[in-house]
């Protein structure tokens, strides 16, 4: 920490650099604290007395440690289905995006005759799309409503994750190595599997999270195709929780629906109370922690594909 | 002739002995991409063979090549409908003001950044402030919701506690824009920095190391160095965001949505989504979504066209 002001007044440092490092460093601590106090007080109030929270006394440290509101939530059988499909389509769903992604990106990367056309077909789809409604109609038409396989082969290429990829081949996967498998007489799979994929880790990596996160976060898709509540994921469920606080300011119709009697009602509210917070850390908390672990390559891909984009 | 005969069939078998070894060494080329383009063509190309229907009065019962020819009556019908130009500006509007008012932030935070000599802390911000970019919309709206509901939520709480009367920020429709604006800045714009900062570690160090032994200021060195090369970056994200003012977030303004904001939250996103979907107006809705989406096609290709000019660099 002894750099924390700036950088260790080494010599020269003239009074105006002195001062921006102030102000920088003041900035930066203003910065730090609007994005981390929001979430830092979800975690908080979601491991706090219902009461506490209600009466706005939990400010910067858990009140009257409590697991009411995991309780709650664990005792919600839909929210615990709904988490156990989530995690479902997020697995297969990346799996099968990462896998589809990094073939065509290879293949692109290659010169074959009709490359332009396919170049063609993947770009204009970023750029104009039929809408929701002919796609909701053809989805229908093809059997692919209300079905667990539509939540997982839905939005599975993203153009964009494929140029990033592309992009990386070429530039971390070197020639040479692709003539000399020529040379040993290689197909193109043997080279894709051998060569290539072990030498993709990194652009694996944010693939994986690329696609995780927007799997795991998305609601829409469920709310337009999917009818049957068994097979709805987190993001969907949640959307109804909070649409229980739009529609009213003190009663909480989602968790009501789990108590038997007036006092069941008046534990059910309580607890609701506390128990939004913790479905919210609950539901954040897969998608922080893979960014948190995968951070280290993701960084260095992110830049790599900006820098092309 | 019977020599140029010969000569002929030599020319036409090496065609094909070139063009079969193509096919043999491309074969599998197209066995990679053929994935891809199948679930393409299912999600994407499907979808716009079924757009006719903006032009037919679409019945479930005869199916899309059944349903009658209307011509452009649904396109008509919004055009006059009383919602139209509410959904244009409301549309507009939210994209506009959210652009002028988010856009320069990540450049500051990016500049500023730089600055930062101290690794481990540049590091420890720039991994903090892309976490919010990893929560879901649904909980980014909830979190909105109990932060600011007027019986308990902690904003309102505290305007109490400082003599203040409890505000309905959620129902009051002049609070929908800025919240939607607040909310978007405070989950991306840490994220956002990221082609900033791309820009900026590519300046040559040599530079920077020049202007401190010539006793430039750390003011002078942004000044005279990061913002000159940031220009040509911030003037294509910018051309480049302006082709996209008139793109719905559905997403998010649905979550926000709620029957005392309606004035203002209301784009064209949620009702395609809420009249198609929800009251089964398929063709109209389709020829709302077909209009918009023409629309948007025509402003990217133009502001591409602009970048390229300008920059020589475009999206595509």
């Amino acid at each position: 920490m002894r750099n924390f002001l700036g950088s260790g007044f080494r010599a020269r440092k003239s009074i105006g650099d002195v001062t921006f490092d102030i102000i920088n460093n003041i900035f930066w601590i203003i910065v730090l604290f609007i994005v981390l106090y929001p979430l830092w007080f979800v975690i908080i109030a979601s491991f706090s007395d219902p009461d506490m929270v209600i009466q706005g006394k939990v400010l910067f440290w858990p009140k009257d440690f409590s697991w009411i509101g995991y309780e709650a939530v664990f005792d919600h059988k839909e929210l615990i289905r709904s988490y156990g499909n989530s995690i479902f389509y997020t697995l297969t769903g990346t799996a099968l995006s990462v896998a589809v992604t990094m073939m065509a990106a290879y293949a692109l990367t290659q010169n074959f005759p009709g490359k332009k056309f396919v170049n063609f077909l993947f770009v204009f789809t970023m750029f104009f799309s039929g809408g929701l409604i002919p796609q909701f109609l053809m989805n229908k038409q093809l059997g692919l409503h209300d079905t667990i396989l539509l939540m997982i082969i839905i939005n599975c290429v993203s153009i964009w994750n494929l140029m990033i990829s592309r992009t990386y081949i070429m530039m971390n996967v070197p020639k040479e190595l692709y003539e000399a498998a020529i040379m040993d007489g290689a197909s193109h799979f043997s080279y894709f599997f051998r060569t290539v994929l072990p030498l993709s880790g990194t652009i694996i990596a944010v693939l994986c999270v690329y696609y995780g996160v927007s799997r795991w976060n998305d609601y829409f898709t469920a709310l337009v195709y999917i009818t049957d509540r068994k097979k709805l994921p987190l993001q969907t469920v949640l959307r109804e929780i909070i649409a229980s606080l739009t529609t009213s300011t003190s009663t909480d119709a989602f968790f009501d629906a789990y108590a038997d009697d007036i006092q069941g009602m008046v534990d059910a509210r309580r607890k609701a109370a506390v128990a939004k917070y913790c479905a919210i850390v609950i539901s954040t908390g897969p998608a922080v922690i893979l960014y948190m672990f995968m951070q280290k390559y993701f960084v260095k891909g992110v830049m790599l594909g900006s820098l092309k984009g | 002739m019977r020599i140029k005969n010969n000569l002929v069939g030599k020319k036409n078998q090496k065609f094909w002995q070139r063009a079969g070894r193509s096919f043999h060494n491309n074969w599998q080329l197209y066995v990679l991409l053929l994935p891809a383009i199948g679930f393409l063509f299912v999600f994407n190309y499907l979808p716009l063979y079924g757009v006719q229907i903006a032009f037919r009065d679409y019945k479930a019962a005869f199916g899309i090549l059944g349903s009658k020819w209307v011509g452009f009556k649904h396109f008509v019908d919004f055009f006059n409908a009383y919602y139209f130009k509410r959904l244009l500006a409301n549309t507009f509007l939210l994209n506009l003001y959210g652009l002028i008012i988010s856009f320069p932030i990540p450049i500051v935070m990016a500049i500023f950044l730089n600055q930062i000599e101290h690794k481990k802390y540049k590091k420890f911000i720039q991994t903090t402030i892309y976490v919010p970019h990893f929560i879901s919309t649904v909980v980014m709206a909830g979190i909105l919701y109990l932060f600011l509901s007027p019986s308990n939520g902690i904003v309102n709480t505290l305007i109490v506690a400082l003599g203040g009367d409890s505000l309905h920020f959620m129902i009051e429709p002049n609070w929908f824009r800025p919240l939607f604006i607040i909310s978007d800045i405070w989950q991306h714009a840490g994220w956002n920095t990221i082609l900033y900062i791309a820009a900026l570690t590519g300046i040559d160090p040599g530079i920077y190391e020049a202007a401190t032994i010539d006793g430039a200021t750390k003011m002078q060195k942004i000044r005279h160095i990061d913002i000159p090369h940031l220009v040509p970056i911030v003037v294509m994200m910018l051309i480049l965001s302006c082709g996209s003012l008139l793109v719905s977030n559905t997403d998010k303004a649905l979550l926000m949505q709620t029957s005392g904001n309606m004035s203002k939250s209301d784009i064209i996103g949620v009702y395609v989504y809420q009249i198609g979907i929800g009251k089964a107006q398929f063709s109209y809705t389709t020829a709302i979504g077909l209009f918009i989406n023409v629309i948007n096609f025509v402003m990217i290709i133009s502001v591409n066209w602009i970048s390229k000019r300008l920059n020589q660099t475009g999206l595509f």
